[in-house]
């Protein structure tokens, strides 16, 4: 146990507690495993990589029988029972067969009987997924040792607290254990373990390029390098705290951070030009975690290329035929205006209204009550069109071309249905603009037609 | 092969893959001669003009095809590079690799884009492909199910498996069930074929319809293909129609963190129309023109509905047919030398058919020899003689007008606001439809031509010509009349030069040739008025005069001079002479002209609504029956069908009708209204069930719902 407590301490920097307490879990295959531990904590906190590398451990050191499986996988409890015994037992290969829970519970009663009986382990991932499938899949699974009297334990992974879990059943205790988020100084020794690595990566990288390699060698120092962590922290540290996450990007920065110092025109040491090089770039990464686009290698130079996407620039790149963008402007107008001002915004004739002070009162509208900014609204199609006719001044015949235009736009999810998706023959069907009013009204601008004009928030 | 031709082509039957023997035999099974495929009879077949369409349409269709994989080619080459790249570099774990192809949004046109990419993919002998339609992933079970289905019995590239595989891929085959379909026996099925070093081959998952895909599904989907990044080389290719604002709205945090994204742009779905249009419709190539009402009218369903090239292909295609199906005497559209050759074939029939041509009688009348007129409308041998001199100048005005709308492109193309339209299809539209020297649109044109400056205006000039030198040597000049073509322009374009020539030699001191009547001594007049009245007046007619004057537009400058008179040698050598519009064209241009403009509209643009109708309000106009003509279209018969009978009462109402009143208005209509009692008999239970029939049929076809607030009512659902 002590060995492979030890072996992964080293693996895993700032996680010496938890990898003690599942060491005296589960660490001794001839002791008696709990029944379930379950291992919950954010996304980037080491959950899953810790549990792989301590059945790993395990299954090498104590011979113990391990199996991990990620929940979203198991769609049918056929398919997990499946792998589970797959991994379970390797030497049986295909003659095993579990239907159901049942069937995979007996399996493994008859393991009990045979006369090298053996420790296992199983870990799911995403184990709040357990919770969907079949009713009987998460009470067996916790108890999974009772049922079968192996020396066996659960490992539940997930980013719930197991209260989340409770059903009207109940479910037996586990052993909860937390993996708490790394701060900041713990986040800054994780992302500086792997410096020589860096190093040596980027000593490659300037293999040809002598002179670099000469400042490379020289600049590259592990101070330097923490120094450049915590540059790098102190922005990234507020928005993103998954350790990868950070750990890819803190990567990428890094070439940047570097150029000035290889170009000779900073010196290593001077960190607050540095940082002042360093800002901008650092923020425009920002604003691009997690969306993971790479840019192919004769395009790198150009930053701004792709992050750019204001709302302008995506509602003139978006091409749409003009009757479609029409239909898209009617569709808006038709989510955000009420049925019953119709007749005043698109009739030419509508006949005098009266005001009254009520009225004038009522429709002194606070903020909170535009209705553009309270969301959509749902209409039919009859009234799609009619708007459609209405805003559009010249004439078009309503053809299968102009209908298919409105199956293509819910295609494109720039309309949605609300209801009443099956019976759209009977005109039942309502739809919904998905669109915001900073996107209508670029698409209104390209086809010179002036949306605010039709707006009842903005009369 | 011709794809639509043959109907038959989609009938062989296939033992789907799951037995090789099978599918082998099939594949060596000979398909039936092209001829013989066709829906048409033999006799249609065999025809002249037959013949000729197919001809024309093979030329075309190749041409586009070409140019399609032409301007695709870049960006499959990025797209096949990144893949094969992904198998060469070794990658962080659990990260998938993903490609997201910036298509636009008519979905269904890019699929041959993806086919494409499979086929290349394939030759490469670097993936094996699975294209997953959003239709085939309602729940992530049916999503993964068809994924290993489709990377497992990827036939294409199955038929390159080595012999000694062979075995063991049949061995898998034969196992293979749907339900068996999991990420664990691609897994296994992989570790079995490709797992040496020698093969590994890619796995390509293709989602053509990125926005289609339920976001649930879709994230999951992706999770999993991730989770078995490492031991399967997936590669992710999205098929993303608006921007990728769409994918990053799709994915959360903790799935978009497990791809890496490449984004690749393909050509915007209109500049791949006016590729197609400027370099195959417009070529001078073909023999085959439309007008320039057809013409907008196809381009407009494109910019205005649907942006699908392919639509506007087959429309395209449409009017070909429609064309060449006039008869025989259409055979004549083709190159001059083919041509010659059909006139002898023509029968008299077909001579009739090209003495009904519109634009024959004027050529008719023009001739002022009685006797040539006669033998001309009657002769028929006298008429195929003359016919090649005809057929020749029809041809050669084509030419001429396809190589000056190049001088014309060039020349308004880029002027401020473009009056004439920038692009040489809006060109071409504007000058085949009116003429065009008569449209205030040009006379703008020629203004802000005259408003340039010297630089501009012979850089310009210059840049004309040399573009219609460069196209006449291009592409005029490897075609039959292209000759006669050079021969006319080339003098010309020369005169023109020369004319330029002299733009630049003139100066721009102004011309002082002032006529004496005009050189009036102004001065004194104005000190010799007696009173206030007097000078009014003479102010009033000295403006007039200087207005006059400078509405007669004479330049004061050489310069100036020296442009109007280019320009007015350009109006008169190509605009006026080449560029007329269609109705001066010359005499049996309708044989290589398309303008039946009301066919195509009413064959290739469903209206629905109006056919509807059409049928119920007037059922005489589809089954042509004795029974049922109508003197006016609101009249009600009682001969008409009940269904119609039904609908035109229920024109007549409101928003909710009445049933009991619905049905005695039918039983009056039905049995005769000559019975005035006739409300208070019994209803006869024969009308009852007609008349019931006819409503449930009207119901169904989506005109009234049953109302549930008020008994016995309908509602009315269209206006």
């Amino acid at each position: 146990m002590e060995i492979i407590c030890s072996s992964l301490e080293t693996l895993f920097p700032c996680r010496e507690a938890a990898v003690a307490t599942l060491g005296e879990l589960i660490g001794d295959s001839r002791e008696a495993y709990p029944s379930a531990i379950y291992l919950f904590g954010h996304s980037g906190t080491g959950k899953t990589a810790l549990t792989r590398a301590f059945l790993k451990e395990c299954a090498k050191r104590q011979k113990v029988r391990t199996a991990h499986l990620n929940a979203i996988e198991c769609y049918t409890t056929k398919i997990m029972l499946e792998i589970l015994l797959d991994s379970l037992a390797p030497e049986q290969g295909d003659s095993l067969k579990a239907d159901n829970m049942l069937d995979f519970v007996e399996q493994l009663r008859r393991w009990h009987c045979a006369p090298d009986s053996k420790s296992f382990l199983i870990a799911v991932d995403n184990a709040e997924r357990l919770r969907d499938m079949d009713a009987n899949v998460l009470p067996v699974l916790l108890q999974l040792q009772q049922l079968t009297s192996l020396n066996l334990c659960v490992i539940l992974l997930s980013q719930l607290p197991f209260e989340k879990f409770y059903n009207k059943t109940g479910l037996s205790e586990v052993i909860s254990l937390h993996l708490a988020q790394y701060n900041k100084a713990e986040t800054q020794r994780i992302l500086g373990s792997d410096f020589t690595q860096v190093r040596s990566q980027l000593l490659d990288q300037f293999g040809q390029d002598s002179k670099r390699l000469e400042i490379c060698k020289e600049a590259v120092t592990e101070e330097f390098y923490n120094n450049y962590l915590n540059l790098f922290l102190s922005v990234f540290y507020k928005a993103c705290r998954d350790v990868p996450e950070l750990h890819l990007t803190a990567r990428k920065c890094l070439s940047i951070y570097l150029e000035p110092v290889l170009d000779g025109s900073v010196e290593a040491s001077d960190v607050s030009r540095l940082w002042r090089h360093i800002a901008g770039p650092l923020r425009s990464a920002l604003t691009q975690i997690y969306m993971r686009i790479e840019k192919p290698p004769e395009e790198a130079a150009d930053f701004a290329a792709i992050e750019d996407q204001s709302v302008r620039k995506m509602a003139q790149s978006l091409e749409l035929p003009y009757y479609a963008k029409y239909l898209l402007i009617a569709a808006f107008l038709a989510s955000h205006n009420a049925a019953n001002q119709d007749k005043r915004l698109f009739v030419k004739h509508h006949g005098k209204q009266r005001k009254r002070m009520q009225t004038v009162n009522a429709r002194a509208k606070t903020s909170d009550k535009m209705s553009t900014t309270l969301g959509p609204k749902s209409f039919t199609i009859d009234r799609l069109l009619a708007i459609f006719y209405a805003i559009l001044e010249e004439k078009v015949g309503l053809t299968c071309n102009l209908l298919s235009q409105i199956s293509t736009l819910v295609h494109l999810k720039l309309l949605s249905f609300v209801s009443g998706e099956q019976n759209i023959m009977d005109g039942s069907a309502r739809l919904q603009c998905t669109i915001g009013l900073e996107f209508v009204l670029q698409i209104g601008k390209v086809v010179g037609f002036n949306v605010r004009q039709y707006l009842c928030d903005f009369m | 092969m011709d794809p639509t031709i043959s109907v038959s082509k989609g009938c062989f039957v296939y033992k789907n893959g799951a037995t090789r023997a099978g599918k082998k035999a099939a594949g060596k099974r000979k398909r039936p001669a092209p001829g013989s495929s066709s829906l048409l009879s033999q006799d249609v077949v065999q025809q002249p003009f037959y013949a000729e369409y197919r001809n024309a349409w093979n030329q075309v269709n190749d041409h586009i095809a070409d140019l399609q994989q032409r301007s695709y080619a870049r960006t499959l080459e990025q797209l096949v590079d990144f893949v094969v790249d992904q198998g060469l570099c070794t990658t962080m774990d659990e990260v998938l690799p993903t490609a997201a192809l910036l298509t636009g949004i008519n979905q269904p046109d890019h699929l041959s884009q993806f086919t494409a990419l499979t086929q290349r993919l394939h030759a490469q002998r670097a993936a094996r492909v699975c294209v997953l339609q959003s239709r085939d992933c309602a729940t992530l079970k049916a999503a993964v199910e068809s994924l290993v289905f489709g990377l497992v019995e990827d036939d294409a590239e199955a038929e390159n498996v080595d012999e000694e595989d062979e075995d063991v891929a049949e061995r898998d085959r034969k196992r293979l069930r749907r339900s068996q379909c999991t990420i664990k026996q691609l897994k296994s099925w992989y570790s079995n074929n490709f797992d040496s070093e020698r093969k590994r081959r890619q796995l390509v998952v293709i989602l053509p319809d990125f926005e289609c895909f339920g976001a649930s599904v879709l994230q999951d989907l992706i999770l999993i293909l991730s989770a078995h990044c490492g031991a399967l080389p997936f590669v992710l290719v999205l098929g993303v129609a608006t921007a990728m604002t769409a994918v990053h709205g799709t994915l959360p945090y903790h799935v978009s963190s497990k791809i890496r994204l490449r984004v690749f742009q393909t050509q915007a779905a209109p500049m791949g129309l006016n590729e197609v249009l400027d370099r195959v419709l417009l070529s001078p190539k073909y023999a085959f023109h439309l007008s320039g009402k057809t013409f907008k009218f196809l381009t407009h369903i494109f910019l205005y509905y649907d942006f699908s090239i392919h639509g506007f292909i087959q429309g395209f295609k449409y009017c070909l047919m429609e064309h060449f199906f006039g008869g025989n005497a259409y055979a004549l559209c083709t190159d001059y030398s083919k041509a010659l050759g059909c006139i002898k074939q023509l029968t008299h029939e077909d001579i009739e058919t090209i003495r009904r041509l519109p634009s024959f009688r004027p050529y008719v009348e023009q001739i002022n020899d009685c006797k040539r007129i006669i033998a001309v409308l009657t002769d028929d041998d006298y008429l195929k003689k003359k016919l090649p001199q005809l057929l020749r100048d029809c041809l050669l005005h084509f030419l001429l007008f396809r190589s000056s709308l190049e001088f014309l492109t060039e020349l308004v193309g880029d002027l401020p606001r473009c009056p004439l339209g920038k692009l040489r299809r809006e060109l071409y539209v504007n000058c085949l439809n009116r003429p065009t020297i008569t449209t205030p649109e040009y006379k703008e044109c020629l203004q802000m031509l005259s408003f340039l400056s010297k630089e501009e205006f012979v850089a310009k000039a210059n840049r004309c010509l040399d573009r219609t030198e460069q196209f006449l040597a291009e592409e005029i000049a490897p075609l039959e009349l292209g000759e006669a073509c050079i021969a006319v322009l080339r003098p010309q374009l020369e005169t023109i030069r020369q004319s330029v020539a002299d733009v630049v030699r003139a100066t721009m001191a102004t011309i002082t040739t002032t006529s004496p009547d005009e050189a009036r001594p102004a001065t004194d007049h104005l000190t010799q008025v007696a009173s206030r009245q007097e000078l009014k007046e003479q102010l009033l007619q000295r403006s007039k005069e200087d207005k006059h004057r400078h509405q007669q537009n004479t330049p004061t400058t050489q310069f100036a001079r020296a442009v109007q008179k280019t320009l007015h040698l350009i109006e008169t050598l190509f605009v006026q002479d080449h560029l007329r519009p269609l109705q001066d064209a010359p005499p049996i241009h309708e044989l290589f002209v398309f303008s039946d403009i009301a066919t195509v509209r009413r064959n290739i643009i469903g209206a629905p609504r109006a056919a509807l109708h059409t049928a119920l309000n007037n059922p005489h106009f589809y089954m042509q029956c004795k029974c049922c003509e109508l003197q006016d279209q609101s009249q009600l018969v009682g001969t008409l069908p009940d269904l119609s009978v039904v609908y035109k009462l229920h024109l007549e109402c409101g928003r909710m009708i009445n049933l009991f009143d619905w049905l005695q208005a039918f039983r009056s209509v039905v049995s005769g209204s000559d019975n005035e009692d006739a409300a208070q008999e019994q209803i006869d239970p024969q009308i009852q069930a007609r008349f019931t029939r006819a409503v449930a049929e009207l119901q169904f076809l989506g005109y009234i719902k049953m109302s549930k607030r008020k008994t016995d009512h309908a509602t009315r659902l269209t206006w």
